[in-house]
C-alpha cells in the first residue's frame, strides 16, 4: 500500500485480491427502506430455505404395487409427456426463497425471494477490506429481496370481499379483525372444548357466519364428534374468554349475522325474539329481524359500555327469554332437535352480538339440546354434561358482564343471564332450585319423567317427561358408553327434566363433579366414562 | 440439526462495512484467471477535498483477452477503471454467506444446499455502492465491438450443403434391425401352454405387484399364447372396459388383498 500525500488530496492505493477456492458463497440480503431493519439490533437469527414449493414439483403417483397401480404406468406417463412436449420445471433448491426469523418466536419474520437476472450481464462483487489493508473481492452469488411477513391477522380474499361490500355501513373497523380472530379462536377452541358442553354449542348452527356454512338439522343431533364452526365474536376479550365456554354456537350466529350486513348492530337482544316463530332453516330471516330490532349500536361503543347495557338488558329479558324459549321449545321439541335452541341462540347472539352472548348461547345451546333432545342417550351424557357445565361456568371469568348484552327471551339469554346472575346475584337463586331438585331426586325417585319440584322463577313448568337429571342416570349413561358433555346434555333436555337450561347445566356440573368420571379423547373430543 | 439455520451474526454486530461493486463481465472473466494469491490489480482512492475518487487498475498480465478457443486475440482489456460511487439509498443491504461443504445439492436432505450443514453467516452491511467502468479508450472500443459481434450471431442458423447427406442410411432389402427381430422370434418359438397352475402362480405374483395389467404385458410376463391366457384370466379376473384403467385386466375382488383395499377372501 503506497501513500502519496499532497496538500489538499491524498491518495492511497490498495491491492485488490480475488481469492480463489472459497467454499463460501456470498449473497446479498436486501431490505426495503421502509421496513426499518437494523441488523445490529438482531440478537439471534435463523434462516432456512422455504421448501413449501417442493410438493408442487414432486408429483408422483404415490405408491407402487399397491391397489390401483398399473403395470408400466410410469413409462406410459413419461412417453406421453415426451410426445406432447410437456417439460416440467425442476425444483431447484438454490432458487427457493429464504425464511428468516429474527429474535426468536416473538421477533420478525422475513421472506427472501431470489431476484433474477442479477448475474447475467454484470457481476457484483463485495469488496471487503482485510487486516493488511488490501481489498478482497468476492463475487455475489445471488441477490435476495427480503420482505417482512405480517404477523397480525389478515383477512382472506373472500372475507376481504365481504368487508369491502360493507365498507359504507361499517363504522367500527377495528371490529372486523376482532370478529375474525374470535371466529378463529372458536374454531381452535372447538378442538379443546371436547369435554365441555361446548360441543353442543358448537353444533348449534356453527355454520352461521361469514362463511355461511349450512347445517342440517340432523347434524345437530350427532354426537359430539361433529365439528363446531367458529362464529363471530364481537368483543375481543369477551370472545377470548368466552370461547372456552361458549363454543361456536353463539359465534356461529354472530358470524352469520356478520355475513348479512350486521356489522354494526351486534347488541340489543331485547325483546328481539318475543313471539317470533322459529323457522329452523331460516336463520337469515330471524337474524335480519334482529338486526332491525337492535337497540344498541354495538360497535361504536367501547366494550365496557356495551357490557353494562347488555347485562341490564339481559337481566330484564331473561324472563321473557325463558318464556319464549319454552314456547319455542314446545314447537321445536317436535323435531327433537337442537336447532330451535340454536336458532334461538343465534338470534340471541345476533342481537347481543357479544362474544359473551355466544358464551351464553353455548350454555343455552347445551341446555337447549338437553331440553330438546328426545333421545335418551346413555347416562354418560349426564356426567359429561355436568362436568362440562361446571367447567364452563368456571371458565367464564369476566365474560358475563361483557356478555350479557341484550339478551332476550332466548335460551341463550337465559343462559347468559344464568352466567351473570350466577356470578352476581342470581346465582343463589338459580342454584338453589337446582340444588333442591337434586336433593329431591334421590329421595322421591320418580320413575316417570322428571317434574320440577319447585318452579324456578321465570321457568315454565315443563311437561312431564321421563328423564330425571340424577346422579344415577348420569352414572348409567357414563358406564354404558363414553360420552361428551354435549351428548349428556342432549340426554337431559329441559323439557323432560323440568329444569331450565341453566339449571340443567348446573346440576349436571355438580353431578359430574361428584362422579368424577374418567376422560378419554375420542375423535379429538373429550369423552367421559365410568367403569364399574 | 439445531444449529442448522442459525445465522452467525458477528458481521452485523461489528457493523462491518463492505462495498458492493458492479463489475463488467469481461473484467470478472479476467479476474477469474488470476493466479497465485489472486491479486488482480490495485485500487486507488483519491480524497480530493472531500470528494473521493476511486479507480481500479488491472494488472498487466490479466489484460489479455481469450476469445473462444483460448486464443489470445488482438484486443486487450483496458487497464484503468474508474469507479462511480453511489449511495446505498434507503435500502439496507446485508451480505450473508453460505458455507456449503462443496457437495452437490441433495434433495434428500430436505434443506439448503449441500449435504453438509450450511453455515450461514452475516458478513456485514453494504456502506457504499459503486460501478466499475472502464476508462474509454481505443482498446475498449475494439473489445466491445468483438463482444457485440459474438453476441449478434444467432444461436441457430441454416446452412446450405453442397452434397446430399448419404451417411445416414442406405436402402436395403431388409434392415439389420428387422433381421434381428425375426431371428429372435424364431428362437423363442411359439409360446407353449404351460401348466395351468404354473400360469396361475405367475399371474398371482404379477398381480401382487400391480393391480391393473394390459393383456400384452401379461403375455409378455407369462409367455403364454394369448387365447390360453385369456381363458385363464376369464376365470380369475375381470376386464375393465371403462374408467381410468381402460382395457386392463385385474383380479376378481375375491382374489385380491391389497393394502388399502378391504380384504376379502
Amino acid at each position: 500500500m503506497t501513500s502519496l500525500g499532497s496538500s489538499s488530496s491524498s491518495t492511497t492505493e490498495y491491492v485488490v485480491r480475488v481469492p480463489k477456492n472459497t467454499s463460501k458463497k456470498y449473497n446479498l440480503m436486501a431490505f426495503n427502506a421502509g421496513d426499518k431493519v437494523s441488523c445490529s439490533a438482531w440478537t439471534q437469527a435463523r434462516m432456512e430455505r422455504d421448501m413449501s414449493n417442493r410438493r408442487i414439483y414432486g408429483e408422483e403417483e404415490s405408491q407402487e404395487g399397491a391397489a390401483g397401480s398399473e403395470f408400466g404406468k410410469k413409462q406410459k406417463e413419461e412417453s406421453r409427456r415426451k410426445k406432447y412436449g410437456i417439460v416440467k420445471k425442476e425444483f431447484k433448491v438454490e432458487d427457493q426463497p429464504w425464511i428468516l426469523k429474527v429474535n426468536g418466536k416473538a421477533g420478525r419474520r422475513f421472506k427472501g425471494l431470489k431476484k433474477g437476472g442479477v448475474t447475467e450481464n454484470a457481476s457484483y462483487y463485495i469488496f471487503t477490506q482485510c487486516a493488511d489493508g488490501a481489498f478482497e473481492a468476492f463475487p455475489v452469488h445471488a441477490w435476495y429481496n427480503f420482505t417482512p411477513q405480517a404477523k397480525h391477522r389478515t383477512l382472506t380474499a373472500e372475507e376481504a370481499e365481504e368487508e369491502w361490500g360493507r365498507r359504507n355501513k361499517v363504522v367500527n373497523h377495528f371490529s372486523i379483525m376482532l370478529q375474525r380472530r374470535f371466529r378463529e379462536q372458536e374454531r381452535g377452541d372447538d378442538d379443546d372444548e371436547e369435554g365441555e358442553k361446548g360441543g353442543k354449542k358448537k353444533k348449534k348452527k356453527g355454520g352461521r357466519g361469514g362463511d355461511l356454512r349450512i347445517h342440517d338439522l340432523e347434524e345437530d343431533l350427532e354426537m359430539s364428534s361433529d365439528e363446531s364452526e367458529g362464529s363471530n365474536g364481537e368483543d375481543d376479550e369477551a370472545k377470548a374468554k368466552s370461547k372456552k365456554d361458549k363454543g361456536p354456537k353463539g359465534k356461529g350466529k354472530k358470524k352469520k349475522k356478520k355475513g348479512s350486513d350486521f356489522e354494526g348492530f351486534e347488541d340489543s337482544d331485547d325483546g328481539d325474539f318475543e313471539g317470533l316463530e322459529v323457522d329452523y332453516m331460516s336463520d337469515e330471516s330471524s337474524s335480519e329481524e334482529e338486526e332491525q330490532e337492535k337497540t344498541k349500536p354495538n360497535k361504536g361503543e367501547g366494550v365496557p359500555k356495551g357490557i353494562d347495557e347488555m347485562s341490564e338488558s339481559e337481566e330484564e329479558s331473561e324472563e321473557e327469554n325463558k318464556n319464549e324459549e319454552d314456547a319455542k321449545e314446545e314447537e321445536e321439541e317436535e323435531d327433537g332437535k337442537k336447532t330451535p335452541v340454536q336458532v334461538e341462540k343465534k338470534k340471541k347472539k345476533d342481537s347481543s352480538g357479544e362474544s359473551d352472548s355466544s358464551e351464553d348461547s353455548d350454555i343455552e345451546g347445551e341446555a337447549a339440546s338437553a331440553l330438546f333432545m328426545k333421545k335418551r342417550t346413555p347416562p354418560k351424557r349426564g356426567g359429561g354434561r355436568g362436568s362440562a357445565g361446571s367447567s364452563r361456568t368456571g371458565s367464564r371469568p369476566g365474560t358475563p358482564s361483557i356478555d350479557n348484552a341484550a339478551t332476550s327471551n332466548t335460551l341463550r339469554a337465559a343462559a347468559n343471564k344464568l352466567e351473570q346472575g350466577k356470578r352476581q346475584t342470581t346465582i343463589p337463586s338459580s342454584e338453589t332450585p337446582a340444588a333442591k331438585r337434586l336433593k329431591m331426586e334421590p329421595s322421591p325417585q320418580s320413575s316417570s319423567g322428571k317434574s320440577t319440584p319447585q318452579p324456578v322463577s321465570g321457568k315454565s313448568t315443563p311437561s312431564a317427561s321421563d328423564v330425571q337429571l340424577t346422579e344415577d342416570a348420569v352414572r348409567r349413561y357414563l358406564i354404558r358408553k363414553p360420552m361428551t358433555t354435549k351428548d349428556l346434555l342432549k340426554k337431559f333436555q329441559t323439557k323432560r327434566t323440568g329444569l331450565s337450561s341453566e339449571q340443567t347445566v348446573n346440576v349436571l356440573a355438580q353431578i359430574l363433579k361428584r362422579l368424577n368420571p374418567e376422560r378419554k379423547n375420542i375423535n379429538e373430543k373429550m369423552h367421559f366414562y365410568l367403569t364399574e | 440439526m439445531s444449529d442448522k439455520g442459525e445465522v452467525d451474526l458477528t458481521g452485523a454486530k461489528q457493523n462491518t462495512g463492505v462495498w458492493l461493486v458492479k463489475v463488467p463481465k469481461y473484467l470478472s472473466h479476467q479476474w477469474a484467471k488470476a493466479t497465485g494469491r489472486g491479486e488482480v490489480g490495485k485500487l486507488r482512492i483519491c480524497k480530493n477535498q472531500g470528494k473521493a475518487e476511486v479507480s481500479f487498475t488491472l494488472n498487466e498480465e490479466l489484460t489479455t483477452i481469450d476469445t473462444i478457443g483460448d486464443k489470445p486475440s488482438m484486443v486487450r482489456a483496458p487497464r484503468e477503471h474508474p469507479f462511480t460511487l453511489q449511495t446505498v439509498g434507503g435500502q439496507t443491504l446485508a451480505v450473508f454467506t453460505e458455507n456449503s461443504s462443496g457437495q452437490s445439492d441433495a434433495e434428500a436432505s430436505g434443506s439448503g444446499t449441500g449435504t453438509g450443514p450450511d453455515k450461514i453467516a452475516l458478513e456485514g452491511l453494504v456502506v457504499q455502492r459503486a460501478e466499475c467502468r472502464p476508462a474509454v479508450s481505443e482498446n475498449y472500443m475494439r473489445l466491445k465491438k468483438l463482444q457485440m459481434e459474438e453476441l449478434s450471431k444467432p444461436l441457430r442458423f441454416s446452412q446450405q450443403l453442397e452434397k446430399a447427406v448419404t451417411t445416414n442410411y442406405k436402402p436395403v432389402a431388409n434392415h439389420a434391425n428387422n433381421l434381428d427381430y425375426e431371428r429372435k422370434k424364431k428362437e423363442e418359438g411359439k409360446r407353449a401352454r404351460a401348466d395351468k397352475h404354473q400360469v396361475l402362480d405367475m399371474l398371482f405374483s404379477a398381480f401382487e405387484k400391480h393391480q391393473y395389467y394390459n393383456i400384452k404385458d401379461l403375455v409378455d410376463i407369462t409367455k403364454q399364447p394369448v387365447t390360453y391366457l385369456k381363458e385363464i384370466l376369464r376365470d380369475i379376473g375381470i376386464y375393465n372396459v371403462k374408467g381410468t384403467h381402460k382395457n386392463t385386466w385385474e383380479l376378481k375382488p375375491e382374489y385380491r388383498h391389497y393394502q388399502g383395499e378391504e380384504k376379502s377372501d
